[in-house]
């Protein structure tokens, strides 16, 4: 670009608050992906974010980017659809765990294998908050819940072995309670090349009493701190499955290939460099010819 | 005098009955034959008994008819299911070194065509499908079609597989030829010259395709479905050189949010699917008609409910296309009627949505999606012009200006100083949402009154611009026959056949069912004599929807829900019940 970029958090704040409650995990997020978008000196114009339902699903209200909610669980086909339409857009895809590993669980495996550039954040806080606090696909077994007064029966569905194994390329973890991290997190989710995906312990101060800020602050520990390596992807799946097994919670970059290709790269009409939102409308005497040849 | 023919092959799935019975509509095309092809099949892969029936006019082709002229058994299974199907006088043609008539026990008074398609083949080439092309030759003979015209349409076809190919094929149809010559077969018609095809061949589904991309579609999105899947096809096989996205997705809930997805970037977008998968679209359909997002959703009807028949033709969706998605909110619901139709649907489907910002749904039906037929050559060349679309928005902008029309400029992601936020839930102007804190509050009861009435305002506009009701036939016929979608030249075939024997009847058509031409519709009925509704359907569904938009009650109705395409003969008896005529 060549204005100098001059954009500032404030710049893609809207003019309605926020409306989660006081100590919501969600702030954080709020503010990371602002900081991140600045860092990555992407204006406010080039940038759309696509929610579903849930409290987190709201974050496109408080932002001035082009926002879109979907309904429950169908953010990441709609993105995909701006992705592909308009590849010169940045589009981020947020919600929760009910929404986007509950309702839209198929729509997240196929995001995954896909590999279209978007990006994918989920506010995980284990417990359904809009609804007031029913389990979820992340709740652990035994957690007591509207809809679990004698406690969860099923096992929790764990989103960074899944979105490994379904073939994401980049799959990642962050903490609401560590803005820093999480806003680095985001910033390399946002710059990665091809499908990102970032879960967030996000704890719902309101309806889980079990995963709260002091009891992630106790277990999380920064994988970047480790000497992981994020490209092979058997230790990515250990990292993953280290929660089951002792008790620390690595955050972080699990894992990260750059040089798989991505769909857009892949498609015969995107490597062309055609932007469909954009492209001519009326057929070319010589394209109807081509056609309609098959019916003479 | 006009020549009129029914050739119907019957076979299994794997006997290639699909391209036999396309290539045969082409030959019969280059004959300058007005042609409607259909296929009766099931779902299966391989085996099974389908009928692939064709009919060739020197005039309008109304139906696929009723009657074969001619039936082409392609295995002893099929021969044995298909006896109870064949009439008096019919030319049957079969290969005697499988098929025995007399042991299946045909009827006396049809005429016997034995051809050992096989042992002739075997001749020629290893290739067994080639013996299609020798039964070409011996239908070509009776039909006294032009062998080098036949031969032009093989060379198009197999071209560009090579000499060797090419000159088999063609001994094949001289083989058949010779063979009905020397054997004295029953000729139809006398050899002679057929002038130049203009036409093109083409089915529903690809008219429509065609259609929406001359209106510029730049995106369309499918799951796979009967009958709808063919949409798809036809797409993908000329990517990349189209520009556009074609995307097979994991789900039809996906299919549709990709075309949102898409439209709300500008991209004139579609989706396409039967009634499986438009039930799980509807709740984003819901969502494209809060957020006034352009969408064209097309529903090819099958026979329901649930699985149904997958490979039968119905016309049962039609509350379920009105009622589709919780709530109130405008949708525009079209029916083509015919395969040239389904080309100016596709095209009108495509405008009407982004000049409106609204959803439209295109109703088909297997009957037509899967039907081809000979259409004068379709105009591809259109100027477009764009609607609604903002480039330099001014700080005045916002996306949900309440207006006249209903219709508020939208700006495209990508698009500085033009950034909006839009979601599932009632708004204020600027896109805000008024469901949440704001929900109830004295100030927001009136916003959300002006928001629903801008939205359903758009009908009133588009009720100017859509299709009325078509009236055929005299004006005081002595019955009105009612039909809508797929089946009004079944019913024309019908009422011209009545003509014939001195019964008077008009047609009230319906293509646009929403907005729907209430008082014209009205008008007409009350000034009808009898009154008959004519559906693919069990409950009546068009009988019900006039009733509530007009109040009025047609008494008389045709109904068939087995499946099968609707016949001009079942009409006409049905006539003459309600008229009281022997």
């Amino acid at each position: 670009m060549s204005n100098e970029f001059n954009f500032s958090l404030k710049d893609y704040e809207s003019n309605f608050k926020p409306t989660w409650c006081p100590g919501c995990g969600n702030f954080s997020q709020w503010r990371a992906i602002r900081q991140a978008l600045v860092e990555l000196e992407l204006t406010p114009e080039e940038v759309v974010l696509v929610s579903g339902i849930g409290c987190s699903s709201h974050m496109p209200n408080f932002l001035k980017v082009y926002g879109l909610q979907t309904v429950h669980g169908r953010g990441i086909p709609v993105a995909t659809g701006i992705r592909l339409a308009n590849p010169d857009l940045t589009v981020l895809v947020y919600g929760g765990d009910g929404d986007i590993y509950g309702i839209g669980g198929n729509h997240f495996l196929h995001a995954c294998r896909r590999n279209v550039d978007i990006i994918t954040i989920v506010s995980n806080n284990f417990v359904y908050g809009l609804t007031t606090g029913q389990a979820s696909a992340t709740t652990p077994v035994g957690t007591i819940t509207k809809t679990t007064p004698r406690g969860s029966i099923e096992n929790p569905l764990n989103p960074i072995t899944v979105a490994i194994s379904a073939g994401a390329t980049f799959v990642a973890r962050g903490f609401s309670g560590d803005l820093q991290h999480l806003s680095y997190v985001i910033k390399e989710a946002i710059a990665h090349r091809g499908f990102a995906f970032v879960d967030v312990f996000s704890p719902c101060i309101t309806f889980n009493k079990n995963q709260t800020f002091n009891y992630f602050r106790e277990k999380v520990y920064k994988v970047e701190d480790t000497d992981h390596d994020k490209e092979d992807i058997y230790s990515a799946l250990d990292l993953s499955n280290q929660r089951f097994i002792k008790d620390d919670l690595p955050i972080g970059i699990f894992y990260q290939i750059e040089n798989k290709t991505t769909y857009e790269e892949r498609d015969f009409t995107l490597n062309q460099g055609v932007i469909p939102a954009k492209a001519p409308l009326d057929l070319s005497k010589e394209q109807i010819d081509i056609i309609t040849k098959e019916f003479y | 005098m006009t020549k009129d023919v029914i050739v119907r092959f019957v076979g299994s799935a794997g006997d290639g009955l699909v391209s036999l019975g396309d290539l045969f509509g082409k030959i019969l095309k280059k004959h300058n034959f007005n042609v409607l092809g259909f296929r009766s099949y099931q779902s299966v892969i391989r085996g099974g008994y389908n009928e692939y029936q064709i009919r060739a006019s020197t005039d309008e082709v109304l139906s696929v008819g009723e009657n074969a002229d001619i039936v082409v058994l392609l295995n002893k299974h099929v021969a044995e299911i298909h006896k109870v199907r064949v009439n008096s006088g019919n030319k049957v043609i079969y290969d005697d070194d499988y098929i025995d008539l007399d042991e299946l026990e045909y009827p006396e008074n049809i005429i016997k065509l034995p051809i050992p398609l096989a042992s002739i083949t075997k001749d020629i080439s290893k290739l067994k499908v080639l013996k299609n092309i020798v039964g070409f030759g011996a239908i070509s003979y009776i039909l006294g079609l032009d062998e080098e015209l036949v031969k032009e349409v093989i060379f198009e076809q197999f071209g560009d597989k090579g000499e060797e190919i090419v000159s088999t094929n063609y001994e094949a149809l001289e083989k058949g030829y010779a063979y009905a010559n020397e054997n004295d077969w029953p000729v139809k018609w006398e050899k002679h010259k057929y002038g130049k095809a203009q036409q093109m061949i083409i089915s529903g589904n690809e008219a429509l395709a065609l259609g929406m991309l001359s209106a510029g579609l730049k995106f369309y999105s499918g799951y796979p479905m009967t009958p709808a899947t063919s949409i798809v096809h036809y797409l993908t096989r000329y990517l990349p050189k189209l520009g556009m996205i074609v995307k097979q997705t994991e789900d039809e809930i996906a299919a549709v949010g990709m075309a949102i997805g898409a439209a709300y970037c500008g991209a004139r977008a579609a989706t396409g699917t039967s009634g499986g998968g438009f039930s799980l679209m509807t709740e984003l359909i819901g969502m494209a008609g809060i957020e006034e997002i352009p969408l064209v959703v097309i529903n090819s009807q099958r026979a329901g409910p649930s699985t149904g028949m997958a490979t039968k033709t119905e016309q049962a969706d039609l509350f379920q296309a009105y009622g589709a998605s919780q709530g109130e909110f405008p949708k525009v619901i079209l029916a083509p009627s015919s395969i040239a139709e389904a080309f100016n649907v596709g095209i009108e489907a495509i405008e009407i949505a982004e000049k409106y910002q609204i959803v439209v749904i295109v109703l088909l039906d297997l009957y037509l999606s899967e039907q081809i037929a000979t259409v004068r050559k379709l105009d591809l060349e259109r100027k477009n012009k764009r609607f609604g679309i903002l480039e330099n928005p001014d700080e005045n902008y916002v996306r949900y200006r309440i207006t006249e029309s209903g219709v508020s400029d939208r700006t495209l992601p990508g698009t500085k100083n033009g950034m909006f936020f839009t979601g599932s839930s009632e708004r204020n102007e600027r896109g805000t949402s008024i469901a949440s804190t704001l929900a109830g509050l004295p100030e927001t009861l009136p916003i959300r009154r002006e928001m629903v009435e801008k939205r359903m305002r758009k009908l009133d506009l588009i009720l100017k611009e859509v299709e009325e009701p078509s009236i055929f036939g005299e004006e005081d016929s002595s019955i009105t026959l009612v039909s809508w979608g797929s089946t009004k030249y079944i019913v024309r075939e019908a009422i011209n056949l009545l003509k014939g024997e001195g019964i008077s009847a008009k047609q009230l058509h319906i293509k646009t069912i929403n907005p729907f031409h209430t008082s014209q519709v009205r008008k007409i009925l009350e000034d009808s004599k009898e009154i008959l509704c004519i559906e693919q359907n069990y409950t009546g569904q068009m009988n019900d929807f006039i009733r509530m938009k007009t109040g009025f009650d047609i008494k008389h109705s045709f109904r068939r829900w087995d499946g099968e395409p609707i016949v001009p003969s079942q009409i006409i008896a049905k006539v003459k019940e309600v008229l009281n005529i022997e």
